[in-house]
């Protein structure tokens, strides 16, 4: 089945081409208006994709458009190829969907930026990356989606790159991805090297038949699978901010909030769980390697959250929590659950999209400031971002209805459920569904506590802001009760309709089901049971929060502040961790390559490679320079004297290197034949056997012979003479008579 | 044949070619070493006048009134001219730089000349240069008889060497005069040459008058 | 006269000739000096031409006089430019193509 998939992102990429090219000529209504065109076109073209061409092709493996032959080498075969399934068309929709939304927010929210269109360009030009890099049918075409969306990540949170603090976090993130995409290449390569083809579909029908490529043991006792799925583990958490590579992902704050909203948490950082959930059957050869994804993604659940509990900057926290929440989805597709794992990503997009938009709303309202100390009551003046900021509050803390809930309630369930990691790695999975568990008490309750210090109590700000605080207008608010709808109902779309008895309920799980496989089979009573623990951890969360900080900051907080002074500088340090890479990762680095800096580059290259040789041609130049003085008359000179030379040359007689004697007794032959030259020439030689100035023979024959007294050594010397030129060769030869 | 010419050459004729070739090798050797500029040209002139003298002992009678036409005349003039515009006595006599590649130039050019100088010595019994091969009509070297094969024979090659006077016309007009930054320079070379003239006019004056006096003494 | 006198006069101006244009650093006497060597060529021209009884010589010489004509016009022209530019007809002191 056909579909001209290639228009999804092509219409991003055309739009930034646009704005790039021309977006200075253009007012700030067209600017946006393109974009937000360009985007939204993609959005309703996805979804024409989606529900009208999708379902006709799901036994075909969806829909597939090849653009054209990219490379081929060898085996390798690579075309730039697009491919739609459940999977990749759900990313698609949300992408796009919540692309334009932001799109529309951002068009209020940068109102008064300068570099308005250049702002527009790369969110247009993030989006098109994205498309591809979810619609990519081969890992190379992900891998340029992959790199594209680094790209625009590292210019958009250097977008003020006025500030050395905001180019910073633009290289931090950008480098820190490099390591994870080294991952995402060795993966690749092994992959190929195993399966001999890079078309994603391929693979995983390779993995499915458990090819003996994938499944022989390479090394460690691990079979290549392993490996292959561990590499791209760690291109994956790069991307997703995962332990130990999340440390950009708060830096990348600097960005604008829009941003931070649609890449930072909604898309862009899901590509990690999108690529795993994309490649689960290879994932599931290797029961290991699921193991580290889910106990990775665990860990980095709790480790962020718990961070999140003492951030002060309103992103800041936010940031943690999209860490923290991406833990949870990584938990999900490492237990086997893509389906959850996937359908927490969908509804994480919206109510995080809504939670950071609302962050850009307060700060708009707050003259740019994030410091959530300096908020609170600001409920009653912002009424609508308050509103929304509820939904996505209660969504995230996972309060039954809303769409965390269900999201969050799938993964854990699954993680207690699950049977992918065999027998020897059983406790894996409970393991996971525990640590998930205090994981959304620890969310429940730092959200909780960002919700009341902003919006409840009384305003904690100086005069001169409260008195600037004001609603954001429309363009911004319209998206965001958009995100909080999605936010409210969207778990519905995941409902957990196995527990009554209707599984065709779950509409998300049915439609990913010819990619993902069907959904874990959860038994009723681990899924009541987990739906019971989750809410409860939910509103303990909550009310904890409430006793803490409800309606500004209360005694508790500051007594627990007070009793563990030491633990709480360190959650608020963000556990240092920043500060143990830069010991131990950055200042050897700086060390080693001040190091090559100083022997390599300085000595070896600039001296010995380019100083000496310099030297050498400089000494040549130098002496040229003498001959080449700019002096017509010392090159006439010199003319002169190579015309000299070539009369010398050519008047000379021509001469053997040796003549030949042939000795007999005390009587010698002597042959002085010119080897070329003497034709049309006469000749005179003269013979002087002993070389004692009288001539013995002479005249116009190059033969003589003659016949020696007496034994002894003599010289034969022959002068061959030109009478025409007056000139004359000498040659002589030493002769043995015995 | 040829033995009957070589005798024929009678002593007044030795002595002819012997002053005439004296005063042109004299006149050459002025010409490259006076320092004075006027005198150097009026050397070459004296030179040329030599060389028309032995052009004409050739029977070459054209060539030698040509030679006194064109170059004692019309290019000679022309230098004289040149000199006077600019005006510079020359203070050192041979260029400061580069004497050893010089000097090896000059022993390189002595040699090649020597080589064929020795050539000619080593043919000089043979029939073309031991003497003229046959006696000369009595057209030989008339303007009627050159002007003839010009322009029959060579008529071609006469075009185009008028051709390439024109050419050398407008080429010497292009080179003296283009740009403005040289039509500025030009302004700055006439005031200095004006200032030079209204303070020494004599020099001029002087030039040849010395010159005319080496020449009377190389004739004598 | 045999020719080889008049072919020694010729080597013997044409040498001079060179010599000048190497040495001397004026240059308006190196272009008389390469007068010198012009006509030391049209000597030996004219005096082969006698000694072959055959004008072509002539023509020859005539037409080397008039190249030299043109010469020394180009040649004095881009002199007379020389000294516009660079106030100095001294030829070891123009050694840059550009002014």
């Amino acid at each position: 089945m056909s579909f001209s998939l290639r228009l999804i992102p092509l219409l991003p990429f055309a739009g930034a081409t646009v704005l790039l090219l021309f977006g200075r000529a253009f007012s700030r209504q067209w600017v946006h208006l393109i974009a937000c065109l360009a985007i939204g076109t993609a959005f309703l073209v996805s979804a024409d994709a989606f529900f009208t061409a999708l379902p006709a092709a799901h036994e075909s493996g969806g829909l597939h458009d090849i653009v054209w032959a990219w490379f081929a080498s060898g085996d390798l075969k690579v075309d730039l190829a697009f491919r739609m399934d459940a999977l990749s068309g759900v990313m698609c929709l949300i992408i796009t969907f919540i692309g334009t939304l932001i799109h529309i927010y951002s068009a209020g929210y940068m109102s008064h930026e300068k570099d308005y269109a250049r702002f527009f360009a790369y969110l247009n030009l993030f989006c098109g990356a994205m498309l591809i890099l979810v619609l990519g049918d081969s890992l190379p075409v992900m891998f340029v989606g992959w790199e594209g969306v680094g790209l625009c990540s590292y210019l958009l949170i250097g977008f003020w790159y006025g500030q050395t603090a905001n180019a910073n976090a633009g290289k931090k993130a950008f480098i820190t991805n490099r390591i994870g995409d080294f991952g995402f290449l060795l993966g690749m390569f092994l992959l190929f090297s195993a399966t001999n083809t890079l078309d994603m579909p391929g693979i995983n029908a390779a993995a499915k038949a458990g090819a003996a490529g994938l499944t022989e043991i390479s090394w460690m006792g691990q079979p290549v699978a392993f490996w292959a799925a561990l590499f791209l583990f760690v291109g994956a958490a790069g991307k997703s901010a995962q332990i130990p590579l999340y440390v950009w992902l708060p830096d990348a704050m600097a960005g604008p909030t829009p941003v931070s909203a649609l890449i930072h948490a909604a898309t862009m950082v899901t590509a990690g769980v999108y690529m795993v959930a994309r490649l689960g059957a290879l994932y599931l050869l290797s029961p290991a390697a699921m193991a580290i994804v889910a106990l990775v993604g665990a860990a980095t659940a709790i480790f962020a959250a718990i961070i999140g509990f003492a951030q002060n900057d309103f992103k800041k926290v936010l940031a943690y929590s999209t860490v923290s929440q991406l833990g949870f989805m990584f938990a999900g597709v490492g237990t086997g659950a893509f389906g959850s794992g996937v359908f927490h990503l969908y509804t994480h997009a919206f109510f995080k999209a809504g939670l950071f938009l609302c962050a850009g709303s307060v700060m708009h309202a707050m003259s740019g400031s994030g410091d959530i100390t300096k908020m609170g009551g600001l409920g009653r003046k912002i009424p609508w971002t308050h509103r929304v900021f509820f939904v996505c509050w209660l969504a995230i803390c996972g309060v039954p209805i809303f769409s965390g809930f269900f999201s969050k309630d799938a993964i854990v369930a699954g993680a207690f459920a699950t049977h992918v990691f065999g027998e020897s790695l059983s406790w894996v999975g409970p393991v996971v569904g525990t640590v998930l568990l205090l994981a959304a008490l620890c969310t429940s309750f730092y959200m909780s506590r960002l919700y009341f210090l902003v919006f409840s109590g009384e305003c904690r700000a100086d005069h001169e802001t409260q008195h600037h605080i004001h609603e954001s207008p429309i363009e911004m608010v319209g998206p965001l009760v958009v995100l909080a709808v999605g936010a409210g109902l969207g778990g519905l779309i995941g409902f957990p309709g196995g527990l009554f008895g209707h599984e065709e309920w779950n509409l998300l799980g049915h439609w990913l089901e010819p990619v993902v496989g069907p959904e874990l089979h959860i038994p009723h009573a681990v899924e009541v049971t987990v739906m019971a623990a989750s809410t409860a951890v939910a509103f303990v969360g909550i009310f904890l929060a409430r006793a803490f900080f409800g309606g500004g900051y209360r005694e508790p907080a500051h007594q627990f502040a007070r009793s563990m002074p030491g633990f709480v500088a360190l959650v608020r340090d963000k556990f240092r961790v920043d500060e143990l890479y830069n010991f131990f990762i950055v200042r050897p680095l700086r060390f080693v390559s001040r190091g090559l800096f100083v022997i390599v580059d300085r000595i070896v290259i600039d001296k010995a490679m380019v100083e000496v040789p310099a030297a050498i041609v400089g000494v040549f130049g130098r002496a040229a320079r003498w001959f080449q003085a700019g002096d017509a008359q010392r090159y006439l000179a010199t003319f002169a004297i190579g015309v000299a030379a070539i009369f010398y040359l050519a008047t000379r007689p021509p001469a053997p290197d040796a003549f030949k004697v042939t000795i007999q007794g005390t009587a010698v032959d002597v042959d002085a034949r010119g080897v070329a030259g003497t034709a049309g020439r006469t000749l005179l030689y003269d013979f002087d056997f002993e070389a004692d100035g009288t001539v013995d023979r002479k005249g116009s024959s190059p033969t003589a012979h003659f016949v020696y007294e007496g034994t002894g050594t003599y010289v034969i010397r022959v002068t061959i003479k030109d009478p025409r030129w007056g000139t004359s060769t000498r040659l002589e030869q030493k002769v043995r008579i015995q | 044949m040829h033995q009957l010419h070589t005798q024929t050459v009678g002593l007044p004729a030795t002595i002819t070619f012997a002053i005439l070739a004296g005063l042109t090798v004299i006149g050459a050797l002025f010409t490259i070493t006076r320092r004075n500029p006027v005198v150097a040209v009026i050397s070459l002139v004296g030179t040329f006048f030599a060389l028309a003298g032995v052009y004409a002992s050739l029977s070459a009678h054209f060539l030698a009134i040509l030679q006194i036409l064109v170059y004692a005349g019309a290019i000679m003039v022309l230098f004289i001219f040149v000199v006077m515009i600019l005006n510079r006595d020359e203070i050192t006599r041979v260029a400061a730089r580069g004497m050893v590649r010089r000097g090896l130039g000059v022993v390189a050019a002595g040699y090649v000349v020597w080589l064929l100088a020795s050539v000619v010595a080593n043919s000089s019994a043979t029939p073309l240069l031991g003497g003229p091969l046959s006696e000369p009509g009595a057209d030989f070297g008339t303007v009627a008889s050159v002007g003839a094969s010009l322009f029959t024979d060579f008529m071609f090659p006469f075009e185009a060497v008028s051709l390439l006077l024109l050419v050398a016309v407008v080429g010497g007009l292009v080179v003296s005069r283009s740009e403005k930054q040289e039509d500025d320079a030009e302004e700055t070379a006439r005031r200095r040459a004006q200032v030079a003239t209204e303070i020494r006019p004599e020099s001029m004056v002087g030039g040849p008058t010395d010159a005319t006096a080496n020449h009377e003494a190389a004739h004598h | 006269m045999p020719t080889l006198y008049y072919l020694y006069l010729s080597f013997a101006l044409f040498f001079i000739g060179t010599a000048g244009v190497l040495l001397r650093r004026n240059a308006l006497i190196v272009l008389m000096a390469i007068e010198l060597q012009l006509n030391a060529g049209n000597l030996a021209l004219l005096a082969f031409s006698r000694s072959l009884g055959d004008l072509k010589g002539h023509v020859f010489a005539f037409f080397v006089i008039a190249l030299a004509a043109a010469e020394a016009a180009v040649g004095l022209a881009i002199l007379v430019g020389m000294y516009r530019t660079r106030q100095t007809i001294n030829l070891d002191e123009v050694a840059t193509m550009k002014r």
